[in-house]
């Protein structure tokens, strides 16, 4: 008994040290950043006056701690609106999880993404081309869509992919939103549901320098509190591809979300980005984007009032990098609705965002 | 006698512990020593020897870099060096100096990247690769593809992403981060290379 006991010691001690041991180019310690955005919002709506609003949209710090080369913690904690009061702006802890890393697959535990579209893994502002996030990414894709759970990834050769288990959905917020998709839904990790899981699964390649090509599958049942009604069964697919490269960017996302026991069938929409670098002809220093988006988003297929909310969007916009980290943007564009009689919407955005 | 007995007994047992724990400690240091000598510097070997090919010799060295060499190429790349010294490698076959390689870390989104650069005899980049990567996102930096971009590349070529360098989606910070690294090891083996 005594030898087992020192001997259980032996190796406990030699396993310790092969966890703990690291090599010269590894030190435990803390990491800090963040990202941010400040817009300037002016909306026509048909000849009425036009709303012009300045927003310190977005304020995020990242931190994060590495125990070991494999055991990490990362979090980003959100200040919205700059401002929180009676229900405006927001304070939200979007990221915040445990990570065990190795070469070929990692696994993560805490409040953390499902992996959907472009920009709900990705979503400093340097990385997509308008002022505000591209409106599919809010009314198909719920950006940002977090919440507690699980999950899964790993990467080989050109590909990646994530698996995740995660809350689901409240049903109600989906019924009374209707017409936002499942952006409605979200728990936001605040003491959430867990009778129904959201089960999310991706996958993409990245082989090609430059390109980006994946999709995505979710499914749940998001819950109702009135008695006796039904969840509403809810399956997102979605497809993504971006290509930046020799001064092009061109961006591409599609998704559909299938509803059952619910007033809507579904709720659909795309987006095409098409840009150039023309501060190659310019020889600036930095990357000018030129570009111009087409989005079309019908969220409530099948809903008595589908007419109102179907609308197409045409944007043009110009992009200045001075460095990766930084970009100033300017956008116009046009929205226009199904319903003949609905005004058209003119917008102009004005907006610089960072990330480091 | 009985309690002479038991003494005798705690003794051996508190003789057997002590043993039981100095020999612990001895296979703690050792396998910890073992453990630290192998590994990335193993591996980058591994990866030169796989390049060269196994008849070359391989000569290893820890650089220092000082502290005015560090802020003249850090000015020039716009990256702080992670670390004061870098492994570097001189790659020899028949007395001939087949080139070098340098080891070094650049800061990804909230981990260090261990990344290896290979040059030939003259300081142009003919093989970069990540020997350690420990983020849960960018790891697409390792790929073959991308790295394919520096070859032929000095000190003096542009080094840009997005202009010369092609990005990857998802991969910002680690793209940034490893093409400013091998810019900053391209600057640094003309300066070293000498020294090796």
């Amino acid at each position: 008994m005594y030898k087992k006991v020192a001997g259980g010691i032996m190796l406990l001690s030699v396993i310790t040290n092969f966890v703990m041991a690291q090599d010269e180019f590894f030190e435990p310690g803390f990491m800090v950043g963040g990202y941010g955005e400040l817009h300037y919002n002016s909306a026509k709506l048909g000849e009425a006056d036009a709303s012009k609003i300045m927003d310190f949209h977005r304020f995020i710090i990242y931190y994060g701690y590495n125990w070991t080369e494999k055991w990490s913690f990362k979090s980003e904690v959100e200040l919205e609106h700059n401002y929180v009061k009676d229900g405006d702006g927001e304070i939200e802890l979007e990221q915040a999880f445990v990570n065990y890393h190795t070469d070929k697959f990692g696994f993560q535990a805490g409040v953390i993404l499902p992996s959907v579209g472009l920009l709900n893994d990705f979503h400093e502002p340097p990385l997509f081309l308008s002022v505000e996030r591209p409106e599919y990414s809010k009314y198909i894709i719920p950006t940002t869509w977090f919440g507690n759970g699980v999950a899964l990834y790993g990467q080989s050769g050109g590909f990646s992919w994530k698996a995740v288990i995660h809350e689901g959905l409240n049903g109600d917020g989906i019924a009374s939103m209707w017409s936002q998709g499942i952006r409605g839904g979200r728990q936001k990790g605040y003491k959430s549901n867990a009778k129904e899981l959201l089960y999310n699964g991706r996958i993409a390649y990245t082989g090609v320098p430059g390109l980006r090509v994946g999709g995505s599958y979710s499914t749940t049942k998001a819950l109702r509190s009135e008695e006796g009604a039904k969840p509403i069964g809810v399956s997102l697919m979605e497809t993504h591809v971006k290509y930046d490269a020799n001064g092009i960017m061109a961006v591409a996302e599609w998704g559909n979300i299938s509803f059952t026991d619910h007033s809507v069938k579904s709720s659909t929409g795309y987006y095409v980005d098409l840009g150039y670098d023309i501060g190659r002809m310019l020889n600036l220093k930095g990357k000018l984007y030129s570009w111009i988006r087409m989005t079309d988003i019908n969220p409530g297929v099948g809903h008595d009032s589908e007419e109102g909310m179907h609308y197409s969007k045409i944007m043009f916009g110009l992009t200045y990098k001075p460095i990766n980290e930084i970009a100033f943007k300017l956008d116009y564009s046009t929205k226009t609705y199904s319903e003949k009689e609905a005004d058209k919407v003119t917008l102009v955005n004005l907006g610089v965002g960072y990330n480091f | 006698m009985e309690q002479i007995s038991g003494g005798r007994n705690i003794n051996r047992r508190r003789f057997s512990l002590v043993r039981y724990l100095v020999y612990s400690y001895g296979l703690f240091i050792f396998s910890g020593s073992q453990l630290i000598a192998g590994g990335i510097k193993d591996d980058a070997e591994l990866l030169i020897k796989s390049y060269f090919g196994n008849e070359v010799s391989v000569d290893f060295k820890k650089v220092s870099v000082d502290p005015e060499l560090q802020r003249t190429i850090s000015k020039k790349v716009k990256q702080r060096f992670y670390r004061n010294e870098v492994y570097t490698w001189k790659i020899m076959k028949d007395d001939d100096i087949r080139g070098y390689a340098i080891l070094d870390n650049v800061k990804g989104k909230s981990l260090p990247i261990t990344f290896l650069v290979l040059f030939d005899p003259n300081g142009q980049v003919i093989h970069s690769a990540v020997i350690k990567y420990r983020e849960p996102i960018g790891g697409e930096i390792g790929h073959p593809n991308w790295n394919r971009q520096f070859l032929g590349y000095t000190a003096d070529s542009l080094f840009r992403v997005g202009q010369d360098i092609d990005g990857i989606s998802g991969a910002t910070i680690s793209v940034n981060a490893m093409t400013r690294g091998i810019h900053k090891l391209s600057y640094l083996i003309q300066t070293i290379k000498n020294k090796l």
